[in-house]
C-alpha cells in the first residue's frame, strides 16, 4: 500500500471516531426532510381542499418539494442557502479535525515521523475530507428518498422527477467543495489559534465580497470620484464591474443552487413575465452563472489555495 | 555501522543560533545519552534529526540516509510532552499510528501496551490518563512498528521515582534488542545509570562527547563522594586523614569522605594497607553532577 493510503486509512479511522460529524449527519439526514415533510403535509392538510388548488398548483408545489424527488433536491440546494452554508460548516468541522487538532495537540510532531512523506498526509487528509462530504451528501440524497418515500403514504407526491440531472448535480457540488476545503486546510494551517482559523474560514469570503460591495455603492454614488478616475484612467472598469462573476461564494454553490434558478424561470415562465423582473433573486440563484463558467472558477480557486497550501505545508519547520 | 549522524548542523532563528555547528555520529546499538540545560539546544537537535526542523546549515542522516527521508519510518521518537489525541482511547491511539505508519501488525499494540504494562488502561480514553501513563502509552507508540532507532527526548519528565526507574529498564531492554537509543535529559542522574555515552550540548555548541568516566577525568580534579565503613570508626577516620582526605563521621562506624577520580580504584587497598578493615564503600553519584554542571557552565542553566 502506498503512503497516501495509510493515511488515508489513519485519518478515516480517526474521523470515523469523533462524534460531531455524526450529529451534523443527523441534522442534514434526518431534520432536513422531517422539517420539509412537516410543512408539505401542513400545506396539504389545510390547502388541498382549498380554492388555492382548483388548478392544482398545490399539487404542483407538492411534487416539486416534497416527494422523494423534491426532497433530494432540497437536501442540495437548502445546506447553500443557510449562512454559514452548512457545507461550510461541514468543511470547518473537517478542517478543525483533521488540521486544526493536529496543532492544538501537538500532534504533527508524531504524525510527520510516522509519515515522514509529507505530501502523501496533506494529499490523504484531503482526500479523507472529500470522502466525509461524500458520504455526508450521498447520505442526504438517500434518506431524501426514504423519507420521501415516507411522505408518498400521506401527500400526493410520486417519484418523478430527472434523477439522472439531480445525482449529477450532487456530483459536482461535491467536486466544488475540493475548493473550500484546501481552502480551509490552508487558513487552519496557517493561522497559529484553530478558532481564528475557523471563522476566518467561514467569513473571511463573505467580508472580501462585501467589502467590494459597499465599494462599488460609494463608487455608484458618485460616478466621477478619485478611485472612480483611476479605475477608468487605467481602464479596469469593466473587470472592476465584472469581479462579482468571480466571487468565491458566488460560484461554489451553482451546483446546488441551479435547481432553484430553474424553478424560477419556469415560475416566471408561467406568469408570462421576463427575467427582468426576477433580478431581485439572481444574488440568491448565483447571479444566473452557468455551471461550466462556475466550474472554471472554482477549478482556479483549488489550484491557487492547493498550491499555497503544499507550498506551506511542505516548507514549514514544525515547532 | 553508523546509526545517526549529524555533520556541522545549525539551526538559527534570526540572529541566534539555537545549533550551533554540531557534529556527532552515533553507532548502531548505542545508548548515548544527550545532555544540557533547558534551552540548550537538544530538543531543536532532536527535531532536525526527526525531519521536523530543517537545518540553517549542516546535515544529518538516520540509517544512512538524509533527513528527512523514508528512513524515519524505522524511527520511534518521543519528542517533548507526549501528544495524543484525547477523543480516543490508548489503543485507538497506537492503532491509529499503526494505520498512518502501514507496516505494523495488530498484534503489535497488543505486544507494546504489555511492554510498557498498559494492558488495563487501553480502553480508557487518553484524556483520563496520567502523566504517568501517558508517558509510557508514547514509549509503546515509538516502539510500535519495532523501530531501529530511538530519539526520546526527556522520557522521564513528569515521572515519580518508580516511574524513572520503570522507564529506564524499559529503555534498556530495549537497548538490549540492538535498538540505538538517543534519549535526551538535563538531569544526569537520571540516565547516567542507562546510557553508555555522552553527548553534553549548551548553547548550541556540543562541549562534551565520550563516556561517563571521561566527563569526569576530563574535569580534572573532579571527586567522588565515597562512604567508607569500617568497624573501628576511630582507625578509619585516622587513616582517611593520613592518605590526605577530610573525611567527616557517619554515624557510628562510617565516614564520608570525597576522593579524586583517578584514586577511587586505590582507595580500599591504601586504607588496608594502614590496617583499616573496610566492610563498604559505596559511592555517589553527586559529584558526577558535580562535574557535569561544571562542563555546562556552573548553574546548569542557559546565560
Amino acid at each position: 500500500m502506498t503512503p497516501l493510503m495509510h493515511v488515508v486509512r489513519a485519518e478515516a479511522f480517526k474521523v470515523a471516531k469523533k462524534k460531531r460529524i455524526y450529529v451534523l449527519a443527523a441534522l442534514y439526514w434526518v431534520v432536513l426532510p422531517v422539517l420539509a415533510l412537516i410543512i408539505g403535509r401542513l400545506l396539504h392538510t389545510n390547502l388541498a381542499d382549498s380554492f388555492a388548488n382548483e388548478v392544482g398548483s398545490i399539487d404542483q408545489i407538492l411534487q416539486a418539494l416534497f416527494s422523494p424527488f423534491g426532497l433530494a433536491t432540497i437536501s442540495l440546494m437548502a445546506p447553500s442557502f443557510v449562512s454559514p452554508s452548512l457545507y461550510m460548516v461541514a468543511v470547518v468541522l473537517l478542517a478543525a479535525l483533521l488540521i486544526g487538532d493536529e496543532r492544538s495537540q501537538n500532534m504533527w510532531k508524531t504524525v510527520l515521523v510516522v509519515q515522514p512523506n509529507r505530501v502523501a498526509v496533506m494529499a490523504g487528509k484531503i482526500v479523507v475530507a472529500m470522502g466525509a462530504l461524500l458520504f455526508l451528501m450521498v447520505g442526504a440524497f438517500l434518506s431524501s428518498l426514504v423519507f420521501g418515500t415516507l411522505g408518498t403514504s400521506f401527500l400526493p407526491t410520486t417519484f418523478q422527477g430527472d434523477w439522472a440531472n439531480l445525482a449529477w448535480l450532487y456530483l459536482v457540488q461535491w467536486l466544488f467543495l475540493l475548493a473550500p476545503v484546501v481552502l480551509a486546510f490552508l487558513l487552519v494551517f496557517l493561522v497559529k489559534s484553530g478558532v481564528l482559523g475557523v471563522v476566518m474560514v467561514l467569513f473571511l469570503p463573505g467580508l472580501i465580497e462585501g467589502i467590494y460591495t459597499v465599494l462599488n455603492s460609494l463608487l455608484q454614488l458618485q460616478p466621477l470620484n478619485r478611485i472612480n478616475a483611476i479605475f477608468q484612467a487605467l481602464r479596469i472598469q469593466q473587470a472592476w464591474q465584472d469581479a462579482p462573476r468571480y466571487f468565491f461564494t458566488a460560484n461554489l454553490y451553482a451546483p446546488a443552487r441551479s435547481p432553484g434558478a430553474d424553478l424560477v424561470a419556469e415560475i416566471a415562465s408561467e406568469a408570462g413575465a421576463n427575467g427582468a423582473e426576477f433580478q431581485g433573486l439572481e444574488g440568491l440563484l448565483g447571479l444566473g452563472l452557468g455551471i461550466p463558467h462556475s466550474a472554471a472558477v472554482i477549478a482556479g480557486y483549488a489550484l491557487v489555495f492547493g498550491a499555497l497550501l503544499f507550498w506551506a505545508f511542505l516548507r514549514r519547520d514544525i515547532d | 555501522m553508523i546509526a545517526i549522524s549529524a555533520k556541522n548542523l545549525s539551526k538559527r532563528y534570526g540572529s541566534v543560533a539555537a545549533v550551533d555547528a554540531v557534529s556527532f555520529e552515533i553507532g548502531s546499538g548505542e545508548i548515548v545519552g544527550f545532555l544540557g540545560p533547558n534551552g540548550a539546544g537538544k530538543t531543536t537537535t532532536l527535531r532536525m534529526l526527526a525531519g521536523l526542523v530543517r537545518p540553517s546549515s549542516g546535515e544529518c542522516s538516520v540509517l544512512g540516509k538524509d533527513v528527512p527521508g523514508p528512513t524515519l519510518r524505522e524511527v520511534g521518537t518521543m519528542i517533548e510532552e507526549p501528544s495524543f489525541y484525547p477523543y480516543l482511547s490508548g489503543r485507538d491511539n497506537l492503532r491509529h499510528a499503526a494505520r498512518l505508519h502501514g507496516d505494523v501488525d495488530g498484534r503489535r499494540i497488543d505486544e507494546a501496551l504489555e511492554f510498557v504494562s498498559m494492558q488495563d488502561a487501553a480502553s480508557k480514553k487518553v484524556k483520563a490518563y496520567s502523566q504517568g501513563m501517558r508517558q509510557r502509552l508514547a514509549l509503546a507508540r515509538a516502539l510500535l512498528w519495532e523501530p531501529k532507532v530511538l530519539l526520546l527526548d526527556e522520557p522521564t519528565n513528569g515521572l515519580d521515582p518508580t516511574g524513572i526507574a520503570e522507564v529506564r529498564e524499559s529503555l534498556r531492554a530495549v537497548s538490549d534488542t540492538g535498538v540505538t537509543v538517543l534519549v535526551s535529559s538535563h538531569i544526569l542522574a537520571e540516565i547516567e545509570k542507562l546510557v553508555d555515552r555522552i553527548l553534553a550540548i549548551e548553547k548550541g555548541a556540543l562541549r562534551f562527547d565520550g563516556t561517563l568516566q571521561a566527563l569526569l577525568n576530563q574535569m580534572g580534579g573532579a571527586a567522588v563522594l565515597y562512604t567508607v565503613r569500617s568497624s573501628d570508626q576511630g582507625r578509619l577516620l585516622a587513616g582517611l586523614s593520613e592518605l590526605g582526605y577530610e573525611p567527616q563521621p557517619r554515624g557510628e562506624d562510617g565516614a564520608d569522605v570525597r576522593v579524586p577520580v583517578a584514586e577511587t580504584d586505590e582507595l580500599i587497598g591504601r586504607l588496608t594497607a594502614l590496617g583499616v578493615k573496610v566492610t563498604a564503600a559505596t559511592p555517589h553519584g553527586d559529584d558526577l553532577e558535580a562535574a557535569y554542571l561544571r562542563l555546562v557552565g556552573g548553574s546548569g542553566r542557559p546565560s
